[in-house]
C-alpha cells in the first residue's frame, strides 16, 4: 500500500501537466494599501487593503464613523467612486460633506425596514441585514469602486452574528483580484478569517469646554469619578471630540505580521468636533 | 445616379418585420370594419396558395386552417407598425444620402451623384442599400438607373438588385409590363384612391386594345400620333416608358422620432412574453439608431392595456367600469446616464421597470419611443481612478432600487437650509461632472478625522427629566427595545443651542412636527454625553426639544 507521501509526489509529478499550479504555494504578494483618511492609525495598520475585507469596530461614540467618513474623504478626494450600504439609514451628509467627502462620489443606499418584517424590533433588523447583503453583492459584482463601506454601526452584535460567514467568504472571494477596499464598520467583528485586517476603536475620554478630558469608564464603576459634577458647567461649554484608542486584533498583511513584534499594541488619536 | 428602394407587399412586410417567424408563411393582410373585412395585401406565398386581394375574411379563413403549416396566416392591418416601418426606411435612405425623395410608403427615391468614392462602384452601392435596409428587418428590391422614374420601373418590375447603365434604359426596361408603368403613373395623378384606380384601368384597357402590353410596344409607338390620340399623359407614359425622363426630387427630411409599435394579436398578462416583445422591438429600435449614427438618452414605454373581464376579484360592476375606464394606457420612461444603444441594457431595465410597477391587466399593444442623442464618444484616460461601467452600473442601481425601493439609492445633494437632515437625493453617475463651485478638500484636510453625527431617521421621541433647566435624566418611549441604549442618566450636557426656521412660510401657522419638512420649526438643542450599558461607558447625543410642542427627542448620536 503506498504511503501518503508516495501518493502525494505521484499527483505532483502528474498534475503539472494539466493543471500548472496545483499543489503549489502561491507566495502572495503584499496588497495595495490606502489611507484610512487617519495618519495615527495608518502608522498602526500600514493602511486599508485594497482587495481585502477590513472591519472597523467599536461600541456608538467610538469614532468608528468618523473614522468611516474620513476614509471616504481620502478615497474621493483620490476621484474613486465610492459606495456606502446605510443598514440603518444613519448617514448625515451635511456632517461627511463638511469633512470633506465629495458627494458626488459617493453612492449611497439607504436600507430600510421591509413592510413586511414590521413585526419584530429583531425581525426588522434582520429584513436590513438581507438588503444589505442584497446590496453588497450587487455592488461587489458591478465592480469599479474604489471602496465600498458596510455600514452596520447600529446593528445589534447578535444580529451581526447570525450573517453566515459563506456571505463574508464571497464577498472577500468578489474584492480579492480588484482595487476596491471593503470596508464593514460594525460594533464588534464578525467577519471571523475573512477580514485581512480587523481594528478595534475604544473611546478613551471625552473632551468638552474647558475641562479636563473625562472617561465614563470610571463613572459607572461607581468610585472616583472623572466626569464633573453634574451638569454644573457653564453654558459655553462646547463638545470638543473625543480621545479615541485604536488596537489591531487582527492583519493578515504580510509586512504587518513581520513588523509585529515592534508594532505599539495600540495608538490614540483625537476626533474633534467640526465647530 | 438615382436609386430606389421598393418594398413589395409592403403591409405584409411591416407584420413580417415585427414576426421575423411569418415569413416562411403566407400571409394575408385583412381591413375593414365587419362584415366588409376583406384581404388588402398578400405575400408572393399567399398568393400561390391561390388567394387574392379583395377576397372577404371568410373567404380566406379557408386557406387558414390552423393545423396545417402551409396554410396562410390572416393578421390585421396596423397602420401604426406600418409607419414604424417607413419609419426605417427612411432612417436607412437618410444614413446613404440626405437627398431623399418619400415617394410612397413602400418606396423612396436616392439621388446619389457624389456617393461613388464614399460607398464604391454602382453595384456595390446597390448591395450595400439593399443590405442596409435588410438590417431593419425588411425585404427591399433596390435598383440604381440615370433617372428616378427608371430606377423607379426597374424597382418595381425587377426583383433583388438591379443596376441599369446610363443609356441602357430603354433596352432594360422593355420586357416590363406596362401594368408596372401605370403603378408609377397612378402615384403621380395624386387625387383620390378611386379616381387614380379608375384612370388607371382606363389607360390599361386602350392599351391593351391596341395591343400594347410591355414597355418596348409603348417606346416603339410614334410620338405624335400617340400624343394626337392620348394627349399629353401617352407622350408622359411613352417617355417614361423609353426611360428618358428627368425630374427633380422633392426631397424630404429624416425622421425625428424613433417610434417602434407592435399590436399583439393576443394579449399578453405574463412579463415573460413581454420581454421578447420589448427585446424585438428595441432590436428594431437599435437598427434604426445606429443607421443614423445616434444613440438613445431616454426611453419612453407606452403599453395599451386590454380592457378587464369581471374575474373573481370584481366585486361590483362598478369595479368594472371605473377600472375599464381608467386604466387603458400605461407608460414609464427610461432616463439613461449617457447616450447608449445596447439592447440587453434597455431590456435589463424595462424588465426590472416593469417588474417594479406592473402594469396590472393585460398588454394589447406595445409602443417604444427613443428620444436621440449623439453617442458618448469620450474615452478615460489610461491612468484616470476605477469606476463602474455606466451600463451595467445602471443596470445595478435598478437591481438596488427593487431591494431598498425607490429613491433609496444615489447621491445626497445638500439644501440650501439649516433644517435638520435637509438634502435629496438624486441620480449617482459614474462619472460626475467637475463643478467649478465644489470645494474639494485639500490633501491637508485629509488626515484630521473629526466627530461625525449619526442621524436617527426618524428621531425618538423622548422623557426626559429636568432639573434646574437642565436634562438629568432620559428614557426613549416608543420601541425601546430597538434602541435599547437611549435611557440612563444624563452625565454631561452642553446647551441649550437655539434653532428655528421657516417660520415665515405659508405652514407656519401649523403645529410644529418632527418629520414634516413643510413645517416650521423651533427648538432648543442640547449635547449630552449619557451614562448606559454595564461596562460603564458614557455615548454622546444630540437631543432637542420642541418648542412648540414642548416634546423631546433624540435627532442624532456622535461618533
Amino acid at each position: 500500500m503506498p504511503s501518503v507521501a508516495t501518493l502525494r509526489a505521484r499527483l505532483e509529478s502528474s498534475l503539472p501537466e494539466r493543471l500548472s499550479s496545483t499543489l503549489f504555494m502561491r507566495e502572495r504578494a503584499a496588497p495595495l494599501t490606502v489611507s484610512s483618511g487617519v495618519a495615527a492609525l495608518d502608522a498602526l495598520t500600514g493602511g486599508l487593503p485594497r482587495g481585502a475585507l477590513t472591519e472597523i469596530a467599536g461600541p456608538a461614540s467610538s469614532g468608528r464613523t468618523g473614522v468611516m467618513v474620513a476614509t471616504l474623504a481620502g478615497a474621493t478626494h483620490r476621484q474613486e467612486m465610492c459606495a456606502l450600504v446605510d443598514a440603518s439609514d444613519s448617514f448625515d451628509p451635511a456632517s461627511a460633506a463638511t469633512i470633506g467627502v465629495d458627494l458626488d462620489r459617493l453612492l449611497w443606499v439607504r436600507c430600510n425596514d421591509m413592510p413586511r418584517r414590521k413585526s419584530s424590533a429583531l425581525s426588522a433588523k434582520l429584513g436590513r441585514l438581507e438588503q444589505v447583503l442584497k446590496v453588497t453583492d450587487l455592488l461587489l459584482q458591478a465592480g469599479g469602486f474604489g471602496m465600498v463601506v458596510l455600514d452596520l454601526g447600529d446593528i445589534p452584535p447578535e444580529c451581526a452574528r447570525r450573517v453566515p460567514l459563506t456571505s463574508w467568504f464571497r464577498f472577500r472571494r468578489a474584492v480579492e483580484l480588484t482595487a476596491t477596499v471593503l470596508l464593514l464598520v460594525e460594533q464588534e467583528p464578525c467577519a471571523k478569517t475573512c477580514a485581512s485586517l480587523v481594528v478595534q476603536l475604544e473611546r478613551e475620554a471625552v473632551c468638552a469646554g474647558d475641562l479636563a478630558p473625562f472617561n465614563g469608564r470610571l463613572v459607572m464603576a461607581g468610585g472616583e469619578s472623572s466626569f464633573p459634577q453634574n451638569n454644573a458647567m457653564s453654558h459655553a461649554a462646547l463638545l470638543r471630540g473625543i480621545q479615541v484608542r485604536a488596537e489591531v486584533v487582527r492583519s493578515s498583511t504580510p509586512g504587518w505580521m513581520q513588523r509585529k513584534p515592534v508594532q505599539p499594541a495600540g495608538v490614540d488619536f483625537k476626533l474633534r468636533a467640526s465647530w | 445616379m438615382f436609386a430606389c428602394i421598393y418594398i413589395s407587399d409592403f403591409a405584409v412586410e411591416a407584420i413580417v418585420r415585427d414576426e421575423p417567424l411569418l415569413r416562411a408563411r403566407a400571409v394575408a393582410v385583412l381591413e375593414g370594419k365587419p362584415p366588409m373585412v376583406c384581404v388588402v395585401a398578400l405575400n408572393e406565398k399567399a398568393r400561390r396558395l391561390g388567394m387574392e386581394i379583395g377576397m372577404t375574411k371568410l373567404q380566406a379563413a379557408v386557406f387558414a386552417t390552423p393545423e396545417e403549416n402551409s396554410s396562410a396566416i390572416l393578421r390585421q392591418r396596423s397602420p401604426e407598425t406600418e409607419e414604424s416601418a417607413h419609419s426605417a426606411l427612411l432612417d436607412i435612405a437618410h444614413s446613404f444620402t440626405p437627398r431623399v425623395e418619400d415617394t410612397a410608403a413602400d418606396m423612396l427615391l436616392l439621388d446619389l451623384a457624389g456617393l461613388e468614392r464614399l460607398h464604391g462602384a454602382h453595384a456595390k452601392m446597390a448591395r450595400k442599400l439593399a443590405s442596409r435596409v435588410s438590417v431593419v428587418g425588411l425585404k427591399a428590391n433596390v435598383a440604381l438607373a440615370a433617372n428616378p422614374d427608371a430606377a423607379m420601373h426597374a424597382a418595381r418590375g425587377f426583383r433583388g438588385v438591379t443596376v441599369i447603365p446610363k443609356g441602357k434604359e430603354a433596352q432594360r426596361l422593355g420586357v416590363l409590363p406596362l401594368a408596372v408603368l401605370l403603378g408609377t403613373f397612378e402615384l403621380s395623378l395624386g387625387n383620390s384612391d378611386a379616381d387614380r384606380k379608375k384612370a388607371r384601368e382606363q389607360m390599361l384597357d386602350t392599351l391593351e386594345r391596341w395591343g400594347v402590353r410591355d414597355f418596348r410596344t409603348l417606346a416603339l409607338l410614334p410620338d405624335d400620333a400617340l400624343a394626337s390620340r392620348l394627349g399629353e399623359v401617352g407622350a408622359h407614359l411613352q417617355r417614361l416608358a423609353r426611360g428618358a425622363g428627368m425630374r427633380t426630387l422633392a426631397l424630404c427630411e429624416s425622421p425625428s422620432r424613433f417610434e417602434e409599435v407592435m399590436e399583439l394579436e393576443s394579449s399578453v398578462a405574463t412579463l415573460e412574453p413581454l420581454s421578447f416583445i420589448l427585446n424585438r422591438l428595441l432590436e428594431q429600435l437599435r437598427a434604426r439608431l445606429e443607421a443614423r449614427a445616434l444613440a438613445a438618452r431616454e426611453l419612453h414605454l407606452r403599453l395599451q392595456l386590454e380592457r378587464r373581464v369581471a374575474d373573481e376579484e370584481t366585486e361590483t360592476a362598478q369595479d368594472l367600469i371605473s377600472d375599464s375606464h381608467n386604466v387603458r394606457q400605461f407608460e414609464r420612461t427610461l432616463r439613461l446616464p449617457v447616450a447608449m444603444r445596447d439592447v440587453k441594457v434597455f431590456l435589463k431595465l424595462m424588465q426590472l421597470e416593469l417588474a417594479a410597477h406592473p402594469p396590472g391587466d393585460p398588454v394589447a399593444k406595445v409602443s417604444i419611443t427613443a428620444e436621440p442623442a449623439p453617442p458618448r464618444l469620450a474615452q478615460r484616460g489610461l491612468f484616470m481612478p476605477i469606476s463602474p461601467e455606466t451600463e451595467k452600473l445602471e443596470i445595478t442601481l435598478a437591481r438596488i432600487s427593487g431591494v431598498v425601493g425607490e429613491r433609496r439609492v444615489g447621491i445626497a445633494r445638500l439644501l440650501d437650509s439649516h433644517r435638520r437632515d435637509s438634502f435629496r437625493m438624486d441620480r449617482f453617475m459614474a462619472a460626475p461632472e467637475e463643478s467649478k463651485q465644489r470645494k474639494h478638500p485639500t490633501a491637508s484636510d485629509i488626515g484630521k478625522p473629526a466627530l461625525v453625527l449619526r442621524l436617527f431617521r426618524p428621531v425618538w421621541q423622548l422623557q426626559v427629566e429636568v432639573s434646574q433647566g437642565r436634562p438629568v435624566n432620559l428614557t426613549a418611549v416608543v420601541l425601546p427595545s430597538v434602541r435599547s441604549e437611549l435611557r440612563g442618566r444624563i452625565v454631561w450636557s452642553a446647551g441649550p443651542w437655539c434653532s428655528s426656521g421657516d417660520w415665515w412660510t405659508e405652514n407656519a401657522n401649523r403645529e410644529s412636527a418632527a418629520n414634516n419638512p413643510a413645517c416650521p420649526w423651533n427648538r432648543e438643542e442640547w449635547d449630552v454625553a449619557l451614562a448606559n450599558g454595564n461596562d460603564g461607558g458614557v455615548a454622546l447625543y444630540r437631543i432637542y426639544r420642541d418648542l412648540a410642542s414642548g416634546r423631546w427627542f433624540a435627532d442624532a448620536s456622535y461618533d
